[in-house]
């Protein structure tokens, strides 16, 4: 039962730390918190959807189609829409993911309605029977697509000059600036990577759980919690903490109510905040203003 | 630009002049359009709540579309358990609105603010509609809690022109009530907390208490515009407070102006009107919401109340009064 | 002359690093005295710290001989302790008028049902600041400008509304953080202008943040030199002058 609940938590909680990762990139690099992140993961999963299951696409390349295009989705953002309002009140930078958010969610509505869509299976293989657990194929998967996702990512911020870049840029605009860094190229991509690797986790959920519109909302929400857990910015604690989320919200539904599984995430943002609003790992968690 | 006696008493003139005025719509309104008219007052009691807090103060506090649920289901559950009359309920829905704001502000005085605290109050928003949800002994869980329907003084809630006539009184009185408080040193006790914090605290202002009052108030209004909406609809029920109400509330504050009640008015009652239509399609109300907040965030950042500032100094909002 | 600040001993630490150490001095009535040493001295963190933006680790300060060291910054202006800043502390979306008014807010009495019912208690008492406000705004020939927003101003005419604003409420003692830094020569003999009647004519004591040493030399009755959070010198601006201490903590740094 232990082994069980920790497996679909473990899977579960990959996708929130794919999640929370991709909102840190963005904050991170834009200090901009992207309140309309849920809805790029959404759309990445229905952009997927159409291509397997409108054009007959396999999945792989589906997937790997979709994830360049919310790549393409959210550089065109920052550039059309974030970079015009640069310089106004933070408040706007807010506003303005929120209004993408609705509008991509509004979008996925008019086409789908209120239906709710089962993405076919990717792996037909039979469930691994361990003993009393069972190992089905989707949670391998999404699991090791986040692992080797989550050591690329990481590999490249500590062997390359991108790590020192994100640190140059967040700790000083104007400094990064002096020494040469393209700013505003780097926000577009940053906003890119953000949105290409939390389509990544719409894509990986899409097959276990339905597709709906208000699916963002809720990884949204997933997603602060993570963040808000692991240390609000901190890359390492966006990932622990989505993997303690996803394995508290399993624990807490078996072995108190399974009523709990909606709400663990909000209250877990209200507990970390009473306790120990640095997070777990964050050095300091309160946003300046 | 300074203002003249004469540009004085004409902006006294016009403010008295709107809802005289309003007064006489019910005779020129049908079922349907009646019900709008009703909808634009709670929605502008709204936005007024919305603008105090994200325009005046500038923080994002996402929990007042909670404060609106909270505020209909306290209407509501006091009328059925308590037996309270409608009327009754109205000041008992601002309060709880109120305690509602304070929790809010509790946390933002935690120094917990603009983004951590949006995210810390849409997560108590979302908490508190599951627990509409599943305190179904006291909310009626998914289905709702109708109100009663006996009537109150001589008309009968569910009567849209005598429903328009209390909206109408209580938004007056608190449209008037909120732009006596921006008008005086609390007003601009607020704006100086949003523009410079630390240098409010250097002229003997407790900002935590500005801050508290400034959530409070926006609770209150919020709150009574749920206990208008309950007598409005006739029922609550959870989905009525979702996350859709958020940005409906946003695009009201943007398109009227951010920190202005003038603009409040004006984006509640544009934004209720034009609408009606794209409600019947799925999803054409977050396109549309979701569209006009990045127009105006564009091309007119400081809403329509700024393009009348423009046209005529009786239009211009000040902190302070003569 | 009344002595109304008192600093004794002191100190500020922040995580083992000593930002301010041991710094005692006096204030009287009507003087000026001006804090000078170079980058990181610890000036501003002086400042910070009689101002409660700093919490003080040890040390008094009396205001007429009542310690409000440890108070929240709010409560010690409204003892009477009030401050401008390095960075200029104005509300830009506000109005020059309204700016000033917010200094008199500790002087707006009125309850929250007064405000929001405009009870004739409140307004009465919005109109007599609001004509103080004026009073001080035609005072310092800034009248004109009452009604432009605060953003619009000048570098310098912003300095001005913020010291007006600050000494609106007259507070008996007055922290200036480099109020002349970016004027224009005129703006700054202004400002000299502005200083001298505050302590001549309202007696205010002041302390005063500046390297343009034309401005401190000119109007400090006496000079506090800091350097590394110590206090390494302190008298009058000829002994100042000729302290060698005062050059070689320059000199060190430059």
């Amino acid at each position: 039962m232990l082994m069980q609940l920790t497996l679909s938590g473990a899977s579960q909680g990959a996708i929130y730390a794919l999640v929370a990762l991709s909102l840190t990139v963005v904050y991170r690099s834009t200090t901009v918190v992207n309140f309309g992140h849920g809805d790029l993961v959404m759309s990445g999963a229905f952009v997927a959807y159409v291509l397997v299951v409108g054009l007959g696409l396999a999945f792989l390349p589906a997937a790997v189609i979709a994830v360049v295009a919310m790549f393409g989705l959210g550089v065109c953002f920052s550039r059309g829409l974030i970079r015009p309002i640069r310089g106004g009140p933070h408040i706007g930078f807010a506003l303005m993911s929120i209004a993408l958010g609705y509008t991509l969610r509004g979008i996925a509505r008019t086409v789908w309605g209120r239906e709710v869509l089962p993405m076919p299976r990717v792996f037909d293989i039979e469930p691994i029977f361990l003993g009393d657990v069972v190992l089905t194929g989707d949670a391998l998967f999404t699991i090791a697509t986040v692992a080797v996702l989550l050591g690329l990512f990481f590999a490249m911020l500590t062997f390359t000059d991108i790590g020192k870049m994100v640190q140059a840029v967040y700790q000083s605009e104007r400094g990064a600036r002096l020494v040469g860094i393209n700013v505003s190229r780097f926000h577009d991509l940053s906003w890119g990577t953000g949105a290409a690797l939390g389509a990544v986790g719409g894509i990986l959920i899409a097959p276990v759980s339905f597709l709906h519109p208000d699916l963002g909302a809720s990884f949204l929400i997933k997603g602060f919690a993570a963040m808000t857990l692991g240390g609000f910015g901190s890359l390492g604690g966006a990932v622990l903490g989505g993997v303690v989320l996803g394995l508290a919200e399993q624990y807490a539904g078996a072995y108190i109510d399974t009523a709990l599984i909606d709400i663990t995430a909000y209250l877990l943002i209200i507990l970390v905040l009473l306790v120990r609003p640095r997070g777990l790992f964050g050095r300091k968690a309160v946003v300046k203003v | 630009m300074s203002i003249s006696p004469a540009t004085l008493r004409l902006r006294t003139a016009l403010f008295w002049a709107v809802p005289v005025l309003a007064c006489a719509l019910p005779l020129a309104t049908n079922p349907y359009t009646q019900f709008v008219l009703n909808s634009m007052l709670i929605s502008t009691l709204l936005t007024l709540g919305f603008n105090m807090v994200i325009g005046s103060l500038g923080q994002l506090a996402f929990a007042n579309v909670a404060f609106f649920g909270l505020g209909a289901y306290a209407s509501v559950i006091a009328m059925n358990d308590l037996g309270l009359p409608w009327l009754a309920t109205i000041p008992l829905s601002g309060l709880v609105g109120a305690a509602g704001g304070f929790l809010a502000s509790a946390v933002a005085l935690r120094g917990i603010r603009l983004y951590y605290l949006a995210i810390v109050t849409l997560a108590f928003g979302e908490l508190l509609r599951w627990l509409y949800i599943h305190a179904d002994r006291l909310t009626g869980g998914t289905d709702g809690l109708a109100i009663p329907r006996e009537g109150f003084l001589g008309f009968r809630l569910g009567d849209d022109t005598a429903q328009f006539y209390v909206f109408l009184a209580v938004t007056v009185v608190l449209v008037k009530g909120t732009l006596n408080l921006l008008r005086s040193r609390l007003g601009r006790s607020i704006v100086a907390v949003r523009e410079n914090e630390i240098a409010t605290a250097s002229l003997g202002i407790p900002t935590a208490r500005v801050i508290v009052t400034a959530f409070m108030w926006s609770g209150f209004l919020v709150g009574v515009a749920g206990a208008l909406f309950a007598a409005h609809i006739g029922r609550v029920f959870p989905e009525s407070f979702g996350l859709t109400q958020l940005i409906v509330g946003f695009a009201m504050v943007l398109v009227g102006g951010t920190g202005s009640v003038l603009g409040s008015v004006l984006g509640a009652v544009l934004l209720t009107a034009l609408p009606e239509y794209v409600r019947a399609f799925p999803g054409m109300e977050e396109i549309f919401f979701g569209l006009v907040v990045i127009v105006v965030l564009l091309c007119l950042p400081q809403g329509l109340a700024s393009l009348l500032r423009r046209l005529s100094p009786v239009f211009l909002e000040r902190h302070f009064r003569e | 002359m009344t002595e109304l600040l008192t600093v004794e001993g002191l100190g500020v630490r922040f995580a083992g690093l000593t930002a301010l150490d041991d710094v005692s001095f006096r204030l009287s009535e009507g003087q000026v005295r001006a804090v000078i040493g170079p980058n990181g001295a610890g000036k501003t963190t002086l400042f910070n710290a009689i101002s409660g933006y700093v919490r003080p680790t040890s040390g008094r300060v009396l205001l007429r001989g009542q310690d409000v060291a440890g108070d929240s910054p709010h409560a010690i202006a409204g003892h009477g302790i009030r401050r401008t800043f390095q960075n200029g502390g104005l509300f830009p979306a506000l109005t020059v008028l309204e700016n000033v008014l917010t200094g008199l807010t500790t002087e707006t009495p009125g309850s929250f049902l007064d405000l929001l019912l405009g009870r004739r208690r409140a307004l009465e008492a919005e109109r007599a600041a609001i004509a103080k406000a004026r009073a001080l705004l035609e005072l310092m020939s800034m009248g004109h400008m009452a009604d432009a927003r605060a953003g619009s101003l000048s570098g310098g005419q912003q300095r001005i509304v913020e010291i007006i604003r600050t000494v609106a409420s007259e507070p008996p003692v007055l922290l200036l953080d480099e109020p002349a830094v970016g004027l224009s020569p005129v703006a700054r003999a202004q400002m000299m202008e502005i200083i001298a009647r505050l302590t001549g004519e309202k007696g205010v004591a002041v302390l005063l943040i500046e390297h343009a040493v034309e401005l401190v030399m000119a109007s400090a009755d006496r000079i506090l030199v800091m350097a590394a959070g110590k206090r390494i010198a302190e008298g009058t601006p000829d002994e100042i002058r000729a302290d060698r201490a005062v050059l070689e903590a320059y000199l060190g740094h430059a």
